[in-house]
């Protein structure tokens, strides 16, 4: 740790060479390998995919790769498991807060650095360790894949909590001058809740980690297997244990990881939804309380889990009223939403598609959020496919196009160029019908083959008719796979066939990190920090003006906003 | 806030200050302390952030022992608990670490009276405690495997020995912020040790008083 090495990243993007840029502490540096790392993720996790509902369909075939190591469910489980790891660990949780916010966030708020970028490298080092301890935790037995997922799991919760600490502290101490709270952009109040809320609830995990790890390898009692299986549901402890343990620690950790994922999203959807509307937020301090509310029961449903489980009769119920009180806050977002969007002069750019793409999906996963948030409905008619198709559609996809919108949007601020809006469009279009093909047909299938209502012969007759909905929705995969290629290809070539200088401020809106060059220079604001003077959102404030940025002066507004 | 330095600075001071510390998570903070030369608001060196990043750790690790103190609870009412019943070296423990807290307050206010030497003296005094603490509750672990109650004799004694162990881990974090604080040389344009010395000592007390609370909760909740 030479002082020297530090100070020379100052300059790596004049070639001071790979390993520099990988030591590096700067924020956008780091921001950047976030996002690289969730690429990685994202495109190996969506292949599993793929080979699971291939796998699942037609379980006689075999299916290159999956036919080598694929012999028992519980390798199947472990498949799924490493999707779903890679998905929500280092795609969800990295890309829209960790990736987004490393590179935006002291842009936004007009500061040179993170409170603390030591850390910050540290948390990335430690999260890029994790990836590759799950990844591996895949191969090796069982028995040892468990232990190594949980320390994976762990180490990724230390790095979450030195990103959070991060975080929190440089939205409260690092914003400059006029930077007021009121004046923050929506972003950055979605990331320091975020941040808040991953603080809080990324300890609870880590020691929930560290109590079954130590109760694996050293043998000690906090959660003991014969009283944990037996507070589980019947239906699931009669397949094994094994695979069991595995699968609920996973979704023990995944219903806080929820909230952690969409806060930021939601932020990242406001924003852009104002920007391409070409309105204010509406009703943005509502919107900010409502990001708060997430916040609040993101982290008392997770109490729920934590402390509860399987406990007190009570709880289910308590658990039902904490998840339907989450329509509260989401309700007011989607009013927001919709308000800004009301007699906006919408710009119907790839950015804002992936935008609206999301609402459309936030509001069809959390309808049937609804059924599932009534503990007795969920468990009485309700199957794993139903669930299944919920989540992916309301946190997994609509989460990954608020990542794409966000990807779109400052693509020009993190490479110094745009995707192509042509290509990026058939794209769109494309995944979006593509991921309605898979998810809602899902839901069917779970609501029709759980029926406890109908008698045998009807059973049969469904059976039939869910295995061909089943096929289609394999097919719908493979397709909503292979559209991304385009994204691949257009994110490729975009940043290969990179042309001249991008103007500063391609979409024409009001942010800090829009007023310096595109991509951002390695000062972000050179030697005199940008002093801020209004909200974050001033388009077309009255006829003549269509934007003020934010560090336009008030005495001369007319002069730059052109 | 108002006054930042340019980025290359930033990560220059910081850089050095966190690679030399010891990796846990508040002194981390502290340590980056060190040093940071932007005038900050009111015109004093901007440390707040470390007194902002010490606070947020501390709530941290707070709700790190907050979860595993309701699985505590929750996890005695569910049979097969078999009281630890704690070696009496744990109230001498108690005394030196309540007592470590008093001397790292005592060497404070020898600081803030620029009395380098006696700050020298007293801030070894508590470092040396710490260490002593470190090492009784090493003792105390023996003790109890001398009697047979180890991690894995039954749910109780886990406990026992995580809240121990964590414990004992966040306080060797502390250790080295100490070490730390006394051993660098502090630019007095920057940061000044009396502001990385308070910052540790927020994280001193901190653990001082939750060890207070763990103890209570061992003794009173077996």
């Amino acid at each position: 740790m030479v002082t020297y090495d530090d100070g020379g990243d100052a300059s790596p993007s004049s070639g001071s060479g790979v390993f520099s840029r990988l030591i590096s502490t700067h924020h956008k540096t780091i921001g950047l390998q976030y996002l690289w790392l969730a690429l990685a993720s994202v495109l190996v996790g969506m292949v599993l995919s793929a080979l699971l509902r291939l796998h699942a369909t037609w379980p006689d075939r075999a299916i290159p790769f999956l036919a080598s190591i694929e012999t028992t469910p519980e390798r199947f489980a472990a498949m799924r498991l490493l999707h779903g790891s890679l998905m929500v660990f280092f795609v969800l949780t990295a890309a829209p807060q960790l990736g987004f916010g490393n590179f935006l966030l002291p842009l936004q708020i007009g500061a040179a650095e993170m409170a603390f970028p030591s850390l910050n490298r540290l948390s990335f080092w430690m999260t890029a360790g994790s990836l590759v301890g799950m990844t591996a935790s895949f191969f090796l037995s069982l028995a040892n894949g468990i232990n190594l997922w949980l320390a994976s799991a762990s180490v990724f919760s230390l790095a979450a909590l030195f990103s959070a600490l991060n975080f929190t502290t440089t939205t409260i101490e690092l914003r400059t001058k006029g930077m007021t709270l009121p004046r923050m952009p929506v972003t950055v109040w979605a990331w320091f809740v975020n941040a808040i809320l991953s603080m809080l609830i990324f300890s609870v995990l880590l020691a929930g980690c560290a109590a079954v790890l130590s109760d694996r390898l050293l043998g000690s009692n906090f959660f003991s297997t014969a009283s944990f299986l037996a507070a589980q549901p019947q239906n699931l402890v009669r397949q094994g244990s094994l695979p069991i343990l595995w699968q609920r620690l996973f979704w023990y950790f995944a219903q806080a990881e929820v909230y952690v994922a969409m806060l930021p999203c939601f932020g990242i959807v406001t924003h852009l939804v104002a920007t391409f509307s070409r309105k204010p937020v509406w009703k943005e301090r509502l919107v900010v309380l409502a990001l708060c509310g997430v916040g609040l029961v993101g982290f008392c449903v997770w109490g729920y889990h934590m402390f509860a489980t399987g406990m007190n009769p009570y709880a289910p119920l308590v658990f039902s009223v904490l998840a339907s009180s989450l329509g509260i806050p989401a309700a007011f977002l989607l009013a927001s939403w919709l308000g800004t969007l009301w007699n906006g002069r919408v710009q119907l750019n790839t950015a804002m598609l992936f935008a609206i793409g999301f609402i459309s999906l936030f509001i069809a996963g959390g309808l049937s959020g609804m059924f599932l948030a009534r503990h007795d409905l969920a468990r009485a008619a309700v199957s794993e496919e139903f669930v299944i198709g919920h989540f992916h559609l309301v946190m997994g996809v609509a989460a990954t196009f608020a990542i794409l919108a966000a990807l779109f949007f400052w693509f020009p601020k993190l490479f110094g160029t745009r995707l192509n809006e042509g290509l990026g469009n058939i794209h769109f279009w494309m995944t979006f019908a593509g991921v309605y093909a898979i998810f809602m047909p899902l839901h069917w299938v779970g609501l029709l083959t759980q029926s406890h209502v109908l008698g045998e012969a009807q059973r049969a007759a469904i059976a039939s008719a869910g295995s061909s909905i089943r096929t289609f929705v394999t097919l719908a995969t493979v397709w909503t796979v292979s559209a991304q290629t385009l994204f691949v290809i257009n994110f490729l070539y975009s940043l290969l066939s990179r042309k001249q200088a991008e103007e500063n401020n391609p979409w024409r809106a009001t942010t800090l990190e829009w007023s310096i060059a595109s991509p951002a220079p390695e000062e972000n604001f050179g030697k005199t920090p940008p002093v801020v003077y209004r909200g974050a959102y001033e388009f077309h404030v009255d006829s003549e003006l269509d934007f003020v940025p934010q560090h336009l002066a008030p005495e001369l507004p007319a002069e730059k906003a052109h | 806030m108002p006054g930042t330095t340019t980025g290359q600075d930033l990560e220059l001071v910081i850089g050095k200050g966190n690679g030399g510390g010891g990796g846990t998570k508040p002194p981390a903070g502290g340590n980056g302390g060190g040093d940071d030369g932007k005038p900050g608001r009111k015109g004093q060196p901007s440390a707040s952030k470390y007194y902002t990043g010490v606070a947020i750790g501390i709530v941290s690790i707070l709700m790190f022992f907050m979860a595993l103190a309701s699985a505590f609870l929750i996890r005695k009412g569910t049979g097969e608990w078999v009281p630890v019943h704690i070696p009496g070296l744990l109230w001498v423990n108690t005394a030196i670490l309540l007592t470590s807290s008093a001397t790292l307050e005592m060497a404070r206010k020898r600081l803030s009276n620029s009395d380098a030497n006696g700050f020298r003296r007293l801030w070894q005094v508590t470092t040396v405690l710490g260490v002593l603490f470190l090492v009784g509750q090493l003792v105390a672990w023996r003790i109890l495997a001398g009697q047979g109650i180890y991690l894995a004799t039954n749910p109780a004694s886990s406990f026992f020995y995580i809240f121990t162990g964590a414990h004992a881990l966040h306080l060797l974090g502390g250790v080295c912020a100490l070490l730390y604080v006394a051993w660098r040389n502090f630019d007095p344009a920057k940061v000044s040790r009396v502001v990385a010395a308070e910052v540790v000592s927020y994280y001193w007390h901190f653990m001082d008083a939750l060890w207070l609370f763990l103890l209570a909760l061992l003794y009173l909740g077996k």
